[in-house]
C-alpha cells in the first residue's frame, strides 16, 4: 500500500520541472526521532535542486533508520508541494507504528545451561510488559556481539574449554512484529583440571614459591578466568622478587577420554625490551604527574604487560576519565618501545540535590557539591548540607590522595550537626568540630586510617509546653502541678510563677521527663580524640558484594585535653558468599566497648546508644540500660559494651525483570547492650541532699520531688528479631525497606517493626 | 608482610657484562648488553647502563632505593672499548635538588571556570542520579 | 475547531503548513554581520557570516564572509569554529592576499587553547605547525615576524613540558629517566630558556649517581655558554662542594653544537 501510494504521488510530482530548487524539507508524524537528526541523514537538502531519485532513496533510508530504532512497522511516504515562487517543498509523512524490538532470543545446542540462564547473561532482553519503559529490547547487533562474548566467558569459566558459538543470526519476522535472534552454541565437554605444575625457567625462582600464588588446583573445574588471574598474580609475585621481565605462559594438555586438562605454568623471562618514553596525551584537565604517579612503570624500565594492564585498570578506577587507552609503538631502537597513554577527561564535578525519608531522621533533604579531580590535581572536595525534620547539618571535606608525594591520603572534615533526639531520648544535641585524617594503604587488602578529631557537643533538654521534658526541675506556669513547702496548707496547685514552688513528683514525670543523667549532661562537652581504623577487605565489588570478607576495627582514645576521657574500641566483620546463582549469604558480627580513664565517670553522650544498627526491629536508642524513674521508654542512658550478630540471605525476586533492580532479603539478628558506667546520683538542685538516695540505693517511694538518683535498669539479655526486606536500586538511589519482628526484648526496650531509608544517596 | 622488590631501569646481566673486555667492539657491546640507558652528553663516547633496585614494605611509603649500579663503558677514538667502570650506590652524593624552576606560559585554568566547566558538562541533574 | 486544538496539544504530529522561506540577500546578511562585529557581538556576527556562506555559496560575498567568519569566531573565543573556517579559506583561496591572515587566525586559535605545561600540549604543537606553514608559504607576509616570535614561545613551552616530566623523575631519583628527558631539551630545544636549567639538572643527576666526569662536562658547557646564568652558579656550587671544578672536553659534540648555534649572549 505504501509503495503504490508513494509511486502515484511521485508520478504526478515529476511533471514539475527538473531544475526546481527545494525550498524546505519537512517531516510529519516523527515523534520518536527528532527532525534535525533525520535532516542530517537525508541527501535531499533545502536550496539544492529537486531530484526525484534522491527523494526516493531518502524514503528507503528513513524506513531503515526506523527499523534499526525499534520501529520495524514504520511507513514512509513523500510528496512534493509546488510553491508560487517556483520552488518546491518536499514533505515526508511518517507513520511510526508500534515498537518492534527483539521479540525472541532462541538458543540452539545448549544442554548444560537453560536458555533463560543464558538470556540472563545478556544485556539485550526480550520484549515484555515493560517494553514501554526499557530500551534494552531494541535490536542492536553490537550489543548482541557483546552478549555473545559474555556467554563465551561464562562457559569458559565453568569448564567448557571447547565452547564455540557456531551460529548467530537475527531475522525480522513480520508476523511476530520484531526481531528473532537465534544463537547456536557447541558446548563440548566440561573439563576438570587433572594436575597443575609449575616449571620455572628463571634461575633463582623456584617453582615452589610461585605455586602458592595459583588460583587453580588439581580437581577443580577448568576456569579460564581463574587461570588468567592466577597467571597475573604469579607474574606479579616473580616480578616483585626483582625479575622485571618475568612472564607466565600457561600450557594445557587436553585428555578428551576422561575430559581433563593437564595444566603447566611456564615461568620465564620475556624479551628484554625497555620503555623508552611514556607519552601522556589528551589530558585537558588532569595534570601529567597525577597520571604518571599511578603507573608503577617508569621511563627506562623493563616493559611488562602485567604492569601496563594494571596501570590501565588503576587509571580507570580513578574515575577521572571517560576513556583510557594504553598503546605501545616501536621506539628508536629494536629493544625500545614507546608507551602512549591516551585519556579523555570526564566532568568529575557533581552537583546533587537528593531527598529521602528514614524512620530515624524523618524527612531529610541534601544538597551537595563535590569535585573528585579538583583543579586537575586529583584532590577530592565535597561541600554538603542536610535539612531534615529531626536533623540538619553542613559538612566540608577535602582529601589529597598523594600527601607529600607518598601514596598517603591526607584530608580533613569540618562539620556541624544538629539532632533533635526528642522522639527517642528527649534531648537535642548540636555537635560541631573537625577531623584530620591520614589514609595509609598497607597492602592490596589491608589499610589503616589514623585520625585526630576535636568536636564540641552541646546537649539541651527542651522545656516548652510541647516538650515539657524538664518541668520537674523548672516548673512551667499554668502547666506543672506544684506545691510550696513553705505554705503546706495550699496543697497542690497549678504553678502561677510564684517563688518557692516545687514541681510535684511524679505528675511532672508523666509528660516525658528527661532522666537525671540526661539533665546532668546538659551544656557543652569538648572531646579531643585520637583514633585509628584498621580495615581488611577482599570484597569482589564494593557496591554490590557477592563474595569476600570485610573487617574493620576502630580503637580510639579520648583525653588529650577536652572533657571526655575514655578508651573506646568498636569493630565489625562481614562475610559474603555466593550460595548459588546471584543468591548471596551474609554473616555479620559486631561489637564495641568503652571504659573511662583517669577515674572520671563516663559522660552520657559518650556511651553507646544502640538501635536498628545492632538488631533490626528496634527503634533508635531502643536497646540498652534505662532510668526507671519517669518514662523508661524514652530514657535510655547508654551502655558501655555491646555485641551483635546477623545472618542474611539476599536474592533476586523471581519473575521480576532484572533491569528493575529489585532484590529481596531474609535475615535474623541478635545482640545486646549493657554496662551503664555513668554517675548514679547528682545534687541537681544543690541543696546538699540527694533526694531518694539511701542505703538501699535509689528509691522514689513517697518522694514529692524528682529523685536525684538514677534507678538503673541494666540487663544483659539478648535481644533478637527475624525479618525480611526489599532492596530497590531505584533511579532516585538505593531504597531499602525492612520489616523485622522482635522475638525477645528487655523492659523499656522500644521496638520499631518498619524501617525505611532511601531516596538519594546519604 | 611480603617485601616488594622493584627494579627500575636496566636489568644488569652479570654473564653478558663479563664478556665485555677492553678492545671489544661497539657492536659486541650492543648485542651482549643491548641499548644503553643513556649515553654521555659528550659525543656518545660512553655508554651508561643504569640499574636501580628499590624495596617497599608498606604501600603508603614510596619504595626506598636499596641498590644502584651504573655500568659505564668507555670507548676510545675508533670505538673500541677502552675500559668498563662500575659505580655503586655509595658513589652517589645525597643532596637536595634546586627547587627553583624556569617559568612557562599557557593558560592556567582559572578556578571558577574549571569548577563550573566540570559541572556544566551535562550532569546538572536535580536528583543526583 | 480541531485544528485550533491541535495547536495546543504538544503531542500532536507536526502538521505540514506551506511556508515560503525568504532568503535575505547576501549583502544585507554580510553588513548585518559587520555591524554585530563592530559592537562586539562576535558570536552573533559569525552566525551571520556563516549564513552568507550557507545560503549564497556562489555570491561574491561568500569568500569575504568565510574570512570574516574565521575572524569573528576567533575574537568570540569559538576557536574550533574559527579553525574550521580558516582552514577552508586557506584551502579554497591559497594564493589570495588574505590567505596569510587566515593562516594566522588558524594558528592563533590553536595557540589560545594551549594549556599550561602540566597538561597535554597538543594544541601548542598544532599552533607551532600552523605558524611554520605560515612562515614557509607566505615568507613576506606582515605576520611572519610575529609568527617567528610565537614559534619560539611555543618551542619554549614544549621544552617546559619536557623539563616538567624530567623534574618529576629527578625528584623520584630515577636518574636514567630524568637524564634522558633533559637531553631531549638540550638537543632539540637548544634555543629555549630551559636549556640552562636542563644542563644544571644533568649536573645534579650525574652527581647524585657519582658519575663525576659527566657532571663536570655538563657544568663546563653551561658555564661556557651561559657564564652569568644563575643555573651556572648553582652547578658550580654543587661541583665545588664536591671539591671539583667544571672541566670542558674541547672535542665534545655538544660544545661544538653550541658554537654553531645562534650565540645568545
Amino acid at each position: 500500500q505504501t509503495a503504490a501510494e508513494g509511486y502515484g504521488q511521485h508520478r504526478s510530482a515529476s511533471r514539475a520541472s527538473e531544475r526546481q530548487i527545494v525550498n524546505r524539507v519537512v517531516f510529519e508524524g516523527n515523534k520518536k526521532i527528532q527532525k534535525d537528526v533525520l535532516l542530517g541523514e537525508l541527501s535531499t537538502k533545502a536550496r539544492d535542486p529537486y531530484s526525484p531519485a534522491t527523494v526516493q532513496s531518502d524514503e528507503a533510508l528513513l524506513r531503515e533508520i526506523y527499523k534499526r530504532g525499534g520501529r520495524g512497522f514504520a511507513t514512509v511516504s513523500s510528496r512534493v508541494v509546488p510553491l508560487d515562487n517556483g520552488r518546491v517543498d518536499v514533505v515526508f509523512t511518517i507513520k511510526e507504528g508500534d515498537k518492534t524490538g527483539v521479540k525472541e532470543i532462541n538458543f540452539v545446542g545448549n544442554h548444560a545451561y537453560s536458555s533463560t540462564r543464558l538470556r540472563n547473561l545478556m544485556q539485550t532482553t526480550e520484549m515484555n510488559l515493560l517494553s514501554w519503559l526499557k530500551t534494552s529490547d531494541v535490536y542492536d547487533p553490537d550489543k548482541i556481539a557483546q552478549d555473545e562474548d559474555a556467554i563465551r566467558r561464562f562457559y569458559l569459566k565453568h569448564g567448557y574449554a571447547d565452547f564455540r558459538i557456531v551460529q548467530s543470526d537475527a531475522a525480522f519476522d513480520d508476523a511476530k512484529g520484531g526481531w528473532v535472534v537465534t544463537i547456536g552454541v557447541e558446548e563440548g565437554q566440561p573439563y576438570r583440571v587433572a594436575d597443575v605444575n609449575v616449571e620455572s625457567r628463571i634461575p633463582g625462582v623456584s617453582a615452589e614459591d610461585v605455586r602458592k600464588r595459583m588460583k587453580t588446583s588439581a580437581g577443580d573445574v577448568y576456569d579460564a578466568d581463574a587461570i588468567e588471574k592466577g597467571m597475573e598474580s604469579m607474574t606479579t609475585d616473580v616480578m616483585r622478587r626483582g625479575y622485571p621481565f618475568a612472564q607466565v605462559r600457561p600450557a594445557g594438555v587436553r585428555d578428551s577420554q576422561n575430559n581433563t586438562i593437564g595444566l603447566t605454568y611456564v615461568v620465564e623471562e620475556g624479551p628484554r625490551v625497555y620503555v623508552e618514553r611514556i607519552n601522556i596525551r589528551g589530558n585537558a584537565r588532569t595534570r601529567d604527574y597525577v597520571i604518571r604517579r599511578e603507573l608503577d612503570l617508569e621511563e627506562g624500565d623493563a616493559y611488562n604487560k602485567v604492569l601496563v594492564d594494571r596501570a590501565e585498570r588503576r587509571l580507570n578506577n580513578l574515575g577521572y576519565f571517560k576513556k583510557v587507552r594504553v598503546t605501545n609503538e616501536p621506539g628508536s631502537q629494536p629493544d625500545r618501545v614507546v608507551l602512549n597513554i591516551d585519556v579523555e577527561d570526564q566532568a568529575t564535578g557533581q552537583f546533587s540535590v537528593s531527598g529521602g525519608y528514614s524512620t530515624q531522621d524523618g524527612i531529610i533533604g541534601e544538597v551537595a557539591v563535590s569535585e573528585s579531580n579538583f583543579m586537575g590535581r586529583g584532590q577530592y572536595v565535597r561541600l554538603a548540607g542536610q535539612l531534615g525534620q529531626r536533623a540538619n547539618g553542613v559538612q566540608l571535606s577535602f582529601t589529597e590522595p598523594y600527601f607529600l608525594g607518598q601514596r598517603l591520603a591526607a584530608g580533613f572534615d569540618i562539620f556541624t550537626k544538629y539532632v533533635d533526639n526528642t522522639k527517642y531520648g528527649n534531648y537535642e544535641t548540636r555537635t560541631s568540630g573537625g577531623t584530620i585524617r591520614f589514609g595509609l594503604p598497607i597492602t592490596e587488602e589491608f589499610s589503616m586510617q589514623l585520625r585526630y578529631s576535636l568536636y564540641q557537643t552541646n546537649l539541651k533538654v527542651p522545656n516548652t509546653y510541647k516538650k515539657p521534658y524538664n518541668d520537674c526541675s523548672v516548673p512551667l506556669p499554668g502547666y506543672t502541678t506544684v506545691f510550696s513547702p513553705s505554705d503546706p496548707g495550699r496543697g497542690l496547685y497549678l504553678y502561677d510563677g510564684g517563688p518557692g514552688a516545687l514541681s510535684y513528683y511524679p505528675n511532672c514525670a508523666y509528660d516525658g521527663e528527661a532522666s537525671i543523667a540526661v539533665k546532668e549532661s546538659r551544656g557543652n562537652t569538648i572531646t579531643s580524640l585520637v583514633g585509628a581504623t584498621l580495615t581488611y577487605s577482599t570484597l569482589d565489588n564494593v557496591k554490590d558484594p557477592h563474595s569476600g570478607i570485610f573487617a574493620e576495627v576502630r580503637p580510639e582514645v579520648a583525653g588529650l585535653g577536652g572533657d571526655s576521657k575514655f578508651i573506646r574500641a568498636t569493630g565489625e566483620a562481614r562475610y559474603y558468599r555466593e550460595l548459588f546463582d546471584d543468591v548471596v549469604g551474609i554473616l555479620k558480627i559486631q561489637g564495641g566497648h568503652i571504659s573511662p580513664i583517669g577515674g572520671k565517670d563516663l559522660r552520657l553522650t559518650d556511651q553507646f546508644f544502640m538501635g536498628p544498627t545492632l538488631v533490626r526491629g528496634f527503634a533508635p536508642s531502643g536497646i540498652g540500660p534505662r532510668d526507671l524513674n519517669g518514662d523508661p521508654a524514652t530514657n535510655g542512658i547508654g551502655g558501655t559494651t555491646y555485641f551483635g550478630a546477623s545472618v542474611e540471605v539476599q536474592f533476586p525476586i523471581p519473575l521480576v525483570p532484572r533491569e528493575i533492580g529489585l532484590k529481596g532479603a531474609l535475615f535474623a539478628d541478635a545482640g545486646t547492650l549493657y554496662g551503664y558506667k555513668g554517675k548514679r546520683y547528682f545534687d541537681l538542685n544543690n541543696n546538699g541532699v540527694i533526694e531518694g538516695w539511701g542505703a538501699m540505693g535509689c528509691s522514689t517511694a513517697g518522694l514529692p520531688v524528682q529523685p536525684e538518683c538514677v534507678n538503673v535498669y541494666d540487663s544483659k539479655s539478648i535481644r533478637s528479631s527475624v525479618g525480611a526486606s526489599i532492596l530497590w536500586q531505584s533511579p532516585l538511589g538505593p531504597i531499602r525497606f525492612d520489616y523485622a519482628y522482635a522475638l525477645s526484648k528487655a523492659t523499656g526496650d522500644r521496638t520499631q517493626a518498619f524501617r525505611f531509608s532511601g531516596g538519594g544517596s546519604f | 608482610c611480603a617485601k616488594e622488590v622493584i627494579v627500575h631501569g636496566y636489568m644488569i646481566d652479570e654473564v653478558a657484562m663479563a664478556k665485555i673486555r677492553p678492545g671489544s667492539s661497539v657492536e659486541q657491546v650492543l648485542t651482549e648488553m643491548g641499548t644503553p640507558t643513556t649515553t654521555s652528553t659528550v659525543g656518545n663516547k660512553t655508554f651508561y647502563y643504569i640499574s636501580q633496585t628499590r624495596e617497599r614494605r608498606v604501600q603508603f611509603i614510596n619504595p626506598s632505593i636499596t641498590d644502584q649500579r651504573v655500568a659505564a663503558v668507555y670507548f676510545n677514538g675508533n670505538f673500541k672499548v677502552e675500559r668498563v667502570a662500575l659505580y655503586g650506590l655509595k658513589d652517589g652524593e645525597v643532596f637536595d635538588f634546586i627547587s627553583r624552576t624556569t617559568p612557562t606560559s599557557g593558560q592556567e585554568r582559572s578556578f571558577v571556570r574549571q569548577l563550573f566547566k566540570g559541572l556544566g558538562a551535562g550532569n546538572m541533574n536535580p536528583f543526583g542520579v | 475547531c480541531s485544528e485550533g486544538l491541535d495547536k495546543f496539544n504538544p503531542f500532536a504530529d507536526e502538521k505540514y503548513k506551506p511556508e515560503k522561506v525568504v532568503d535575505t540577500p547576501p549583502d544585507q546578511l554580510y553588513n548585518d554581520g559587520l555591524a554585530r562585529a563592530a559592537n562586539g557581538n562576535f558570536v552573533g556576527a559569525a552566525k551571520k557570516f556563516d549564513e552568507v556562506i550557507k545560503i549564497h555559496p556562489h555570491s561574491p560575498y561568500a569568500k569575504q564572509a568565510l574570512l570574516m567568519s574565521a575572524y569573528a569566531n576567533y575574537e568570540g573565543g569559538a576557536y574550533d569554529d574559527a579553525i574550521g573556517s580558516a582552514k577552508r579559506y586557506v584551502t579554497l583561496y591559497p594564493s589570495d592576499k588574505d590567505a596569510a591572515y587566515a593562516q594566522y587566525l588558524l594558528a592563533m586559535s590553536h595557540y589560545s587553547m594551549a594549556p599550561d605545561v602540566s597538561r597535554d600540549q597538543e594544541q601548542a604543537e598544532k599552533a607551532g605547525q600552523a605558524l611554520n606553514d605560515l612562515v614557509t608559504r607566505y615568507p613576506n607576509s606582515e605576520y611572519v615576524k610575529d609568527s617567528k616570535w610565537k614559534i619560539q614561545v611555543i618551542r619554549d613551552q614544549l621544552a617546559g613540558k619536557e623539563m616538567e616530566v624530567g623534574r618529576y623523575y629527578l625528584n623520584r631519583r630515577n636518574y636514567g629517566a630524568a637524564i634522558n628527558r633533559f637531553r631531549v631539551v638540550i638537543s632539540r630545544y637548544q634555543t629555549t630558556r630551559h636549556v640552562e636549567e636542563a644542563l644544571e639538572r644533568l649536573v645534579e643527576a650525574y652527581m647524585a649517581m657519582g658519575i663525576v666526569n659527566e657532571a663536570q662536562t655538563a657544568a663546563a658547557v653551561l658555564g661556557h655558554n651561559f657564564p652569568d646564568s644563575q643555573w651556572y652558579q648553582d652547578a658550580h656550587a654543587l661541583l665545588t662542594k664536591g671539591g671539583l671544578t667544571p672541566r670542558e672536553d674541547k672535542g665534545s659534540w655538544i660544545s661544538q653544537a653550541f658554537g654553531k648555534a645562534i650565540s645568545l649572549n
